[in-house]
């Protein structure tokens, strides 16, 4: 038994919402991901035993999709988009200025497992390209400079809960759209954070 | 029954049922469509895009995968168009991206479906230079089957068979687009009853099992159909030998009973048929050394025989004998009768599972198809998936078209996630008895009532009342539209009761046998010292008998205490037939030559005949066949060899014999174990087949949670300790056995001298970190 009776509780939770076991695979796989900063096997054997199904399955189902890692991550996960509306928009610079902070090519993780670096497909931000997640919290209008200030604030201050209101409040430019609602919710692993699932995480102001 | 409709193919007009994919209709009218992942027994997925064919749509032509398209009225459908060949040869083209030319090596070449392919349909020629995947080869994904992933081209009939027909998902798709491949999960191997078909449906040679590996190429192979003897479920199956050797068993599909599926036993039990430890010659006295002629055998057997005084002569037989076989023992023992009145004269046989059954009215015998027609199954008997593992395919199966399961307590517990209805130890007791009335059972009585039932019935355990199940199906009878099917799970069980005029058990063997007189007892094809409950007293019998002779394959337990062991054939070896559990007789053929001087067990019934001068009237397997029909009930369609061999009647036919059983109900006090047969165990067959020799030594017993708690123990190792036996066992823990019964496998080493009626202890083992370190 490798999880707790805490994270045990929340995956019974999870499991309660759907008329099927194995339909709560993905959000349980999350809360295997936030506990370890990846998919360990050890995860795979207690989410196969928790919805009824086979630890291969369970692997199966986890390789298929990128957002489930299968190597440790580091405490931020910074991935940048290269797709179309971001490559107008000269997203080649932001992914070479964090390469160059980080020191990382594609998905690397740094020694002191501060920082993970990917290129990603696009994230939906095409209107305020070119973009960047951290943590899945979503930054727009970037450029390679504020790049470089964002990546040494989270390697100084290193907030405990990443926000995306705050993050393109400090660093952002041109945004798709504006809700216009202050959201202080944002997510404190790397994990996309899921009020449902309670992988989000409220930030004090 | 769906309608029948026309649809257009290539031109020509086809009449098909409306509710069939285009593959099916074509296939059924001899239009081939070539294919990789559709398979007529699995769900279809359009995976491989291979079968694609043009149809026209109120837009024009498309092109559709043929495999998950229904036929509609009128649909025309063009298989051979020159876009379908251009889409066919796009398919092979990206097929071959990856994989590796290494036909020359690969054990599929020559039987491959990809390579067949590509030669029938391919481009001819790749424009692909870059690198194919390598991966590295092959992995075991098991004890029995091996994997080269480069092969792989990602069709899923393995994971959709592992998943869907088996129920066993170990192996699944990881990762995804070109890293894709099939894997199982580490630490957890792809350990299924049912792995070898994985092996024989592979459209290509990625999976490829141990004992089949680099020994063979399918041009050289010499096929013939025949019946595996596995289980009373007579699945058929293709048996495949090149230079005189068994290389391979395949299944074939047989709509009645197997549908091409094997077990992994009935599929892998073979290289014993080679082995070097088989008896090739008469042995005297145990001793290797001293070799007899089988002209000497039989003088000294039918010495013994002729005196003329009142013995009693036992035939303990077994269930590898051919139909054929089991008539002339029984002609045999009444020509015996026949000369010498005083002789006492009966034929056990040797499983612990036979009781009388019910067999008296003919009218209430299921069959195997049954299952697909009924709205009830009821199971209550031994371990069906262990002993009657495409049985066990078949309920599967039948479930999920939508049969309500109901399942009887304590041995199905591994079928307990299908059943509608799992009645444990509320309902049943310990002793396999019930705890309350038949009709007081809650949800039981809508399930049955007018409805249409198929009991699956027999004996749970060795030691049983058999008055509680007769209690069931009289009231089933009562109750609703029952058909019966009597389970007896072992090899031709069913043809030893339909041919031998008495049969009786072992307990009875052990009860009829007086000291006093001279006693002569002949095993054939059975080794009653091991694989009985009755083990120790058999033994002592034995020993006490004046003269024993065994027939057998190789030496075991009771051969040792045989004064002559005479060698016989085995799969293979013989021809005759073999009757399943649904009375269905099919045929069994002779591929391989006699090894040795090994006779058939007919012809030394005959030959001893022929020594005490009684003139026996049969010279070959043809005209005992011929004998052994004129005593079929229905006489229009008896199975005769002529009949059997003819292309309508490949599936077998049905017909019945009358069945006399005579076995004495035992009271069996209380049941503080419970044995169950497993798949695998330690049959002599099956340990002298390297390949599958090891998958029956694991010692295991199962027990329920409160109870592990109950006995205070700490670690899953424990000896089980019985008067003076210990046996280091390892607990599974199975929580829907009922409080304080357990569960041990008979055939499994070690377990045969335990008593299942006695109190035993359950002791941790001291000190077994300490030893495993050092």
């Amino acid at each position: 038994m490798s999880w707790d009776n805490e994270l045990l509780e929340r995956a019974h939770k999870i499991i309660e919402l759907y008329p099927q076991k194995r339909s709560a695979l993905g959000p349980l796989l999350y809360l295997a991901q936030e506990k370890d900063g990846f998919i360990s096997d050890d995860s795979i054997v207690e989410i196969s035993n928790l919805v009824d199904i086979t630890e291969v399955q369970v692997k199966s189902v986890s390789s298929f999709y990128s957002m489930y890692k299968e190597e440790q991550t580091g405490t931020y996960l910074l991935s940048v988009c290269k797709s179309i509306s971001c490559e107008i928009n000269d997203s080649r610079s932001v992914i070479n200025s964090v390469k160059e902070f980080t020191g990382l090519e594609n998905y690397e993780t740094d020694q002191d497992k501060l920082f993970t670096f990917e290129e990603v497909e696009c994230i939906g931000a095409c209107g305020g390209a070119p973009a960047i997640q951290v943590n899945y919290e979503t930054v727009e209008g970037l450029t390679p400079e504020k790049t470089i200030e964002m990546c040494e604030w989270l390697k100084n201050d290193k907030p405990e809960i990443i926000v995306a209101d705050q993050l393109q409040n400090k660093f952002g430019g041109t945004q798709s759209f504006d809700w216009a609602i202050e959201d202080n919710t944002g997510s404190a692993y790397t994990v996309p954070g899921f009020q449902n699932i309670g992988t989000a995480k409220e930030k004090d102001n | 029954m769906s309608d029948q409709i026309n649809i257009n193919v290539n031109g020509s007009k086809i009449r098909t049922d409306s509710d069939q994919l285009i593959i099916e209709a074509c296939e059924d009218s001899g239009i081939h469509i070539p294919r990789f992942c559709w398979h007529k027994r699995m769900d279809p997925v359009g995976m491989c895009r291979m079968c694609l064919v043009e149809i026209e749509t109120p837009r024009g032509k498309a092109l559709v995968p043929s495999c998950t398209t229904k036929v509609s009225e009128d649909l025309v459908v063009d298989t051979e168009s020159e876009v379908v060949k251009k889409a066919q040869e796009g398919v092979l083209e990206f097929l071959l991206i990856n994989h590796p030319l290494d036909c020359p090596v690969c054990d599929k070449a020559g039987e491959c479906p990809l390579q067949d392919q590509t030669m029938a349909y391919g481009p001819g020629e790749s424009r692909f230079v870059e690198d194919k995947r390598h991966f590295e080869k092959p992995i075991p994904i098991s004890e029995i089957i091996l994997l080269d992933r480069e092969r792989c081209i990602l069709c899923a009939r393995c994971t959709r068979f592992s998943d869907e027909i088996s129920g066993d998902p170990l192996i699944e798709f990881i990762q995804r687009g070109n890293k894709t491949e099939v894997n199982t999960f580490p630490d957890e191997p792809f350990r299924s009853y049912f792995s070898g078909n994985t092996v024989q449906i592979c459209p290509v040679g990625a999976l490829t099992s141990t004992s089949y590996r680099f020994k063979a190429r399918p041009w050289d192979l010499k096929k013939v159909s025949s019946t595996s003897n596995c289980s009373s479920m007579g699945c058929s199956v293709e048996l495949n030998v090149s230079q005189n050797k068994m290389l391979r068993i395949l299944g074939e599909d047989n709509e009645f009973t197997n549908q091409g599926w094997l077990s992994d036993k009935g599929r892998y039990n073979f290289e014993y048929l080679h082995s070097e430890k088989r008896i090739l010659k008469p042995v005297l006295n145990n001793d290797s050394t001293n070799e007899i002629s089988i002209n000497e055998s039989m003088e000294l057997i039918s010495n013994e025989i002729s005196v003329d005084n009142n013995s009693n002569i036992s035939f303990i037989v077994g269930h590898n004998s051919t139909n054929e076989e089991y008539y002339a023992l029984n002609n045999f023992a009444e020509n015996l009768n026949k000369v010498n009145k005083d002789q006492n004269i009966n034929v056990y046989l040797s499983d612990d599972y036979l009781y009388e059954g019910f067999f008296q009215n003919t009218d209430l015998l299921g069959k195997v198809q049954d299952l697909d027609l009924v709205d009830t199954i009821i199971l209550w008997a031994q371990d069906i998936k262990d002993n009657l593992p495409t049985l066990y395919l078949r309920i599967r199966q039948a479930v999920k078209n939508g049969k309500k399961l109901v399942i009887f307590g304590h041995t199905n517990t591994a079928m307990k996630e299908l059943a509608d209805s799992y009645f444990g130890q509320e309902i049943i007791s310990k002793n396999l008895e019930f705890n309350v009335e038949i009709s007081e059972i809650p949800n039981f009585n809508e399930l049955i009532n007018n409805k249409n039932v198929l009991a699956i019935i027999g004996k749970s355990s060795p030691i049983q009342n058999t008055n509680p199940i007769s209690n069931l199906i009289n009231y089933l009878d009562k109750n609703s539209n029952l058909k019966i099917l009597n389970c007896f799970a072992k090899g031709n069980t069913f043809g030893a009761l339909q041919n031998i005029d008495l049969v009786k058990g072992l307990n009875e063997f052990i009860n009829e046998f007086d000291s006093r007189k001279n006693n002569i007892v002949f095993t054939i094809g059975s080794n009653p010292v091991n694989s009985s409950i009755y083990s120790n007293q058999i033994k002592d019998k034995l020993m006490d008998a004046n003269f024993v002779v065994s027939l057998d394959l190789f030496k075991n337990e009771t051969t040792e205490l045989a004064n002559i062991i005479l060698p016989t054939t085995s799969l293979g070896e013989k021809e005759g037939t073999f009757t399943n559990l649904e009375m269905r007789i099919l045929k069994q053929n002779k591929i391989l030559p006699t090894p040795g001087s090994v006779l058939n067990e007919w012809e030394y019934w005959s030959m001893m005949l022929n020594k005490i001068d009684i003139e026996n009237n049969y010279e070959s397997e043809f005209e005992l066949n011929l004998q052994l029909c004129e005593e079929y009930l229905d006489k229009d369609n008896v199975p005769s060899f002529d009949n059997l061999n003819k292309p309508s009647n490949l599936d077998g036919v049905l017909n019945s014999k009358s069945i006399n059983i005579e076995i004495e109900n035992v009271e069996p006090g209380t049941l503080e174990i419970l044995f169950v047969n497993r798949l695998y165990g330690d049959s002599s067959t099956q340990i002298n087949s390297p390949s599958i020799s090891m998958l029956g030594a694991e010692r295991f017993i199962e027990m329920n949670n409160d109870t592990f708690i109950k006995h205070n123990l700490s670690s899953y190792t424990v000896n089980l300790v019985q008067g003076v036996i210990t046996l280091q066992v390892k607990i599974k823990i199975n929580n829907h056995l009922p409080n304080e019964l357990i569960i041990a496998p008979l055939n499994r080493r070690g377990f045969r001298d335990i008593d299942t009626t006695k109190p035993y202890e359950l002791i941790e083992v001291k000190n077994l970190e300490e030893l495993s370190v050092n």
